[in-house]
């Protein structure tokens, strides 16, 4: 892993980025997310890919782009946080009393 | 938290380019990726000690395929690439390299090159006696046939590298280790160097052994040229010793009275039994011969040329064998030299006074008999005397004048009846020769010095 972050660290902080980014939009968007019942659809894809790297089950190269996938997809999930975080603080302090 | 949750519902569209980011990483990145986990992995291998290494790398997992010298090595090989960073599998396809039994390496020389075949225990020992096969032969090829076994005994390199010394010393031959029996076969190159080889081998490692030596020494030459254009004789090859040396020699000037010789003999260890007591005959039969080459290889004794009339090849080639010692073997080529233009009596005189102002026919002391020096001389006498077959001949004894003078007279005539005898032997009628002695009567040098009573005794051709 610490390999891989030194190798291709400018994809990764890419994909920080973009996760800010939509994270800090995130929490102003209006209309609906994703419905409850696909989440978990998603959340269980996401488990099994995990599930699937960890045991390195999948050989050669797709094993490769599945490590790299999850490593910045994971990445991203952090970004999306972090700025909804930030986003939602801004906010609040912005925001007039009630 | 609940608003975190509510939020993520929303992150779904970024993942869009997020896919499209991954492609390209990964499109970009799996070459480059690959060809630094080999070039890692490769580095990683650099100590460890494999044959026939191959590394490939897909995605992060790495095959390695090799030929390992221990299970050691094999389980180590495949632990240092498994740490190189990155790397996420390693497929291992090692082996051990095949186990030979009996353990076996040879080195075999023929005319043009060196090969070395069977098997080596490592790649750093195979290289080793390839380099050494190649500073001990000097310009010679040297072929690599080995492979790679284990199995080795231990010491082996050590032995090889003796062994491989001792191949130079061959002419051409083998030599094989089967685990620590070690055999030999083939020709030694030099006079000598079969016992050196029998030396060198006591120095073989500990646990080695000699199963067999069957090294040839080289044939034991001698030769002897007579050249009739260079009035010479040459002497070539090998003698045992300075003393046998240097009798040949003495006994090539008696029997060559005319010829000089020409000495490029040297003295080498190996000679067969005998040597001594059969070159000097065969001397003998080639300074019978016009011109004529002698060619001793061992214990066979070789004489081509031309005898100087057919009685005398008949007697070579029948009588030289008997004087040889046992097991020596003699190979005659003797042809007949055509006979010379007839001269008239007075040339004939001219040519006798010739033949033996050289030389003078030898008997031995106080006795009638001739002796063996003087058959080349007496040849060419009795060739002569067939050149001029219409003369009749005086063979003339003459004696010093030591001792009684009666006993002169009678040793003078017996000498003369001798010669005469050897050349009726030879085929020439008797009738064209009368032997006369004259005792001391007829000196040609004073009798006061041993110089002037030796060219007192004489046998004279006096054409009548």
């Amino acid at each position: 892993m610490a390999y891989l972050t030194t190798f291709y660290w400018g994809w990764l902080l890419g994909s920080v980025l973009l996760g800010f980014a939509m994270g800090w939009i995130s929490v102003v968007q209006h209309g609906d997310g994703i419905p409850r019942k696909w989440r978990w659809w998603v959340a269980a894809l996401v488990a099994a890919l995990v599930a699937a790297a960890v045991a390195r089950v999948v050989p050669g190269r797709f094993g490769y782009w599945l490590d790299l996938g999850l490593i910045m997809f994971g990445l991203y999930l952090c970004g999306c946080t972090i700025g909804s975080w930030l986003r939602d603080w801004v906010v609040s302090r912005t925001a007039p009393p009630a | 938290m609940r608003g975190l949750f509510k939020w993520s519902s929303k992150w779904w569209p970024g993942v869009i380019p997020l896919v499209i980011f991954w492609a390209i990483a990964a499109w970009t990145s799996t070459e480059p990726l690959e060809a630094d986990l080999a070039q890692r992995s490769a580095a990683a291998l650099k100590d460890t000690v494999l044959n026939k290494t191959r590394i490939s790398v897909a995605g992060r997992d790495v095959t390695l395929g090799a030929d390992a010298f221990s299970e050691d090595g094999r389980q180590g090989a495949v632990a240092s690439v498994e740490t190189v960073p990155g790397v996420r599998l390693v497929n291992d396809e090692t082996r051990l390299v095949p186990e030979a039994k009996p353990f076996v390496w040879s080195a075999e020389r023929d005319v043009v090159r060196v090969t070395l075949s069977g098997s080596s225990p490592l790649p750093a020992s195979k290289s080793r006696l390839m380099e050494a096969a190649r500073a001990n032969l000097g310009g010679v090829e040297v072929v690599d046939r080995m492979d790679l076994s284990r199995g080795a005994p231990p010491r082996f390199d050590n032995a090889a590298l003796l062994l491989l010394d001792q191949i130079g010393k061959l002419k051409e031959g083998k030599i094989t280790v089967s685990d620590t029996q070690v055999s030999l076969s083939g020709m030694a190159r030099e006079l000598g160097g079969r016992e050196a080889i029998a030396a060198a081998l006591k120095n073989l490692p500990e646990g080695f052994s000699v199963a067999a030596n069957e090294v040839k020494a080289p044939p034991y030459v001698f030769q002897a040229y007579k050249d009739p254009v260079a009035v010479t004789l040459t002497l070539t090859g090998n003698v045992p010793d300075n003393n046998v040396h240097a009798a040949l020699v003495a006994a090539a000037g008696r029997k060559f009275f005319s010829e000089k010789v020409v000495d490029s003999l040297k003295p080498s260890i190996g000679a067969p039994s005998g040597f001594a007591s059969a070159v000097v005959p065969a001397l003998g039969a080639l300074s019978r011969l016009s011109t004529g080459t002698l060619v001793v290889s061992d214990r066979e004794v070789k004489l081509s040329g031309d005898a100087l009339y057919e009685a005398a090849a008949s007697q070579i080639r029948a009588g030289l064998g008997k004087d040889f010692p046992q097991g020596w073997q003699f190979k005659p080529e003797i042809s007949v030299k055509p006979p010379a233009a007839p001269v008239d009596a007075t040339v004939c005189q001219q040519l006798f006074t010739d033949l033996l102002g050289k030389a003078r026919i030898r008997f031995e002391p106080g006795k009638a008999d001739i002796v063996a020096d003087s058959a080349g001389l007496l040849d060419r006498l009795i060739e002569t005397a067939l050149r001029c077959p219409t003369a009749n001949i005086e063979i003339a004894g003459h004696t010093d004048s030591d001792g009684d003078e009666a006993a002169n007279q009678t040793l003078s005539e017996k000498r003369a009846q001798a010669v005469a005898d050897h050349l009726v032997r030879a085929g020439l009628p008797a009738n064209r020769f009368s032997a006369v002695g004259y005792g001391s009567t007829q000196p040609i040098a004073g009798n006061d010095t041993d110089q002037g009573k030796a060219q007192n005794r004489r046998i004279d051709f006096v054409v009548k």
